[in-house]
């Protein structure tokens, strides 16, 4: 064990990606070698589990999340829809419901791991029409929590590049468990999948998504594979289902 | 409804599931009349590719009537009583690839594209019925289904041309159509073609529409190798004779100026390569088996061109990179950009250029799908292109 955990070591340092990137690629090794149901198959997803092990540990305890997305959308199209701060749960997938309290104040209620309600009260601390949003929450929230996100046309006339830097922290816990509250395990994935969810909302007005749709019986089997491939939790509830829902 | 669904390696079983609901603002519902089993399906019952589920229902290929279609439609374009055929990429229209008419290459389809990501470093497009790394949808061998971005894929064909005649306008008519393209075609070029699949069928008869002089065709089935003479091409059993010899015989120690693979990940060879990528493949270290992609390097004359419309899956092993990088090969892949060549294709059936029904060997009812799989996967019957007829039960093969 001890020998083959330093070679896993020495294996992760040589690659040309970061430890995020690997924590990702085990999981999908993990995947992969699940849908396998053979001997081989289960020792590929035993190396991935242990990839994703080792580069998890690795991580620093100070990060707080970033992702950047290039859209077809003009700054002041991708302000508006980020700006109408009750429209954030379309995109992302862990906020339930955002309420605007003044034009500076809000109440913000996510589902945290086993649908645990976790709420806060946010402030904006910047608002630059058509550039950047910042926000942080107040004193006596669940949470302690900051972001931003910028809108910057891109120079070559391709779009906006839209960049979101979010930290959460629990008051008196760390920043990653703070994290880990909200988000499980991995906050560096939700906040990417929020701001590929609002490209996909800006650029053809919907999120797309195959939840709820129809399908042949799961068994065990499809069960844990929708699991291993986030459809539990990564997909967002349909927009039109959702629509018929409230109507009726 | 009745759908096929994959319920695991070489298990396909026709299942009673609810019918498909409209989830999203641009959906729309398609009551399907026609429907059919892929060589890329056989990927998917031989278990190579990754990233299925349990009860998941296959099937790219399909048409029908629309019966019902989100409130973000734009009706313009599509509207209840039309009659369509679906392509099997998802494409919403409005991101970078879309405008840049690389649909099957669609930023915003594909609901998990994550895991993709992991896999090739960006996400291609969601594909109808093809694994959850490519969005995991249900797909059309059924008797309803789903189609997201109605707007932007599904074409309308008019009343009056049978479906036998349109149906592949949803994949494999425009596939050997970009494959040829591909091959970068001049006038009076040799073309080696392998693979006389029903995609290779279309491929062979698209390189002679685009110009070319001779179509070399390759293939061991007989009924397969007879269909690619009937166009006009030579053909090579692989069977009987060395491929690479037997090219440059045929072209003067030259080369065929493009190569194109229609065959993909589960090409079937002899000797020692072959067990050795069998054997790798079985044990799950190498996901693919790319003895034609080799041969079509080797083969390839210098300066030419490879297409490739074969899927491959993961890994290969074994190429060499050698040899294609020193003729000065061009590379040209991807799944089919399905909304370039439909309208221009179906013009050419209108016209009378191509009847596409030819490589129909099989219509059966739905019920039949896993029989059908079966003898398609095995080449047994003749069986070169199955279409499945999801309303009827009983039907004259
Ligand atoms: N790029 C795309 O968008 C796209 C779309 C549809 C299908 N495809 C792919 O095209 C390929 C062909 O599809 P199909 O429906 O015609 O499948 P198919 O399985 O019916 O045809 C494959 C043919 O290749 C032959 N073959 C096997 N090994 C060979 C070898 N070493 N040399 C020459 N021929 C060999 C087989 O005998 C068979 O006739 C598949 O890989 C499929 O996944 C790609
Ligand atoms: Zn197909
Ligand atoms: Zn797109």
């Amino acid at each position: 064990m001890q020998r083959s955990s330093a070679s896993f070591d020495h294996f992760s340092s040589q690659l040309p990606f970061g430890p995020k990137t690997l924590v990702l690629g085990a999981a999908a090794l993990v995947a992969y070698g699940l849908t396998r149901r053979s001997k081989t198959g289960t020792a590929l997803a035993a190396a991935g589990g242990l990839l994703a092990y080792k580069a998890a540990r690795g991580q620093s305890t100070e990060s707080s999340t970033h992702a950047v997305f290039l859209l077809n959308a003009s700054p002041e199209q991708a302000y508006k829809l980020w700006r109408n701060f009750k429209g954030l749960p379309r995109f992302m997938a862990h906020l339930k419901s955002v309420r605007e309290l003044d034009s500076r104040r809000s109440e913000w209620i996510a589902l945290g791991p086993g649908q645990r309600e976790i709420r806060w009260h946010a402030e904006i601390t910047d608002d630059t029409p058509n550039q950047r949003i910042a926000w942080r929450s107040l004193p006596n929230s669940d949470v302690y929590t900051s972001g931003s996100v910028e809108f910057r046309s891109d120079p070559q006339g391709r779009g906006t590049f839209v960049s979101a830097n979010v930290r959460y922290g629990i008051p008196g816990g760390s920043v990653t468990s703070g994290l880990a509250a909200l988000f499980g395990k991995n906050p560096e994935f939700v906040v990417r999948e929020d701001l590929r969810r609002f490209k996909q909302l800006l650029e053809t007005g919907e999120v797309p998504t195959t939840r709820g749709q129809t399908h042949g019986p799961r068994g065990i089997h499809g069960h844990t594979e929708q699991v291993l491939f986030r459809e539990k939790t990564n997909l967002p509830d349909p927009q039109v289902a959702l629509a018929y829902s409230h109507s009726a | 409804m009745k759908a096929v669904c994959w319920m695991g390696k070489e298990k396909m079983q026709v299942h009673d599931v609810p019918d498909p609901k409209i989830l999203n603002p641009r959906d729309a519902i398609v009551r399907i009349t026609s429907t059919c089993i892929c060589g890329s399906d056989l990927h998917l019952y031989d278990g190579f590719i990754p990233t299925m589920e349990q009860g998941d229902i296959l099937g790219h290929e399909f048409m029908g009537e629309v019966i019902e279609v989100g409130p973000g439609v734009n009706k313009q374009k599509i509207k209840v009583g039309d009659r369509v055929v679906v392509p099997f990429t998802i494409a919403c229209g409005n991101c970078h690839s879309c405008k840049d008419q690389l649909w099957s290459c669609c930023d915003n389809s594909n609901p998990n594209a994550w895991i993709a990501e992991k896999m090739m470093g960006y996400s291609p497009s969601g594909l109808f019925g093809y694994t959850h790394m490519l969005g995991g949808y249900s797909g059309g061998q059924a008797q309803y289904a789903r189609v997201p971005y109605a707007d932007v894929g599904p074409i309308k064909i008019p009343d009056g041309i049978p479906d036998e005649k349109v149906v592949f306008l949803s994949d494999i008519f425009p596939t050997g159509y970009m494959g040829a393209e591909n091959c970068n075609i001049r006038p009076g070029d040799t073309i080696a073609v392998w693979g006389c699949g029903p995609v290779a069928q279309f491929a062979i008869r698209s390189c002679f529409m685009l110009g070319a002089g001779r179509v070399i065709a390759i293939d061991r089935v007989p009924e397969r190798l007879e269909m690619a003479r009937a166009a006009g091409a030579e053909t090579l059993n692989f069977d009987e004779v060395d491929i690479l010899e037997a090219l440059q015989e045929m072209t003067g120690n030259r080369g065929p100026d493009a190569c194109m693979d229609v065959v993909g990940m589960e090409a079937s060879g002899h000797g020692a390569m072959y067990a050795y990528d069998r054997a790798k493949q079985l044990a799950r270290i190498e996901t693919d088996r790319p003895i034609v992609l080799r041969q079509a390097i080797m083969a390839c004359k210098k300066g030419g061109t490879i297409s490739v419309p074969g899927v491959y899956g993961g890994f290969v092993d074994k190429i060499p990179f050698g040899a294609y990088m020193n003729k000065g090969i061009t590379m040209k892949t991807g799944q089919t950009h399905m909304m370039r060549y439909m309208g221009p294709l179906l013009e050419r059936v209108q016209r009378g250029d191509i009847d596409p029904s030819f490589v129909i060997s099989h219509k059966l009812p739905l019920d039949q799908a896993p029989e059908g799989y079966r003898i398609f996967r095995d080449k047994q019957d003749r069986c070169i292109k199955i279409v499945l007829k999801p309303w009827e039960q009983q039907l004259a093969a």
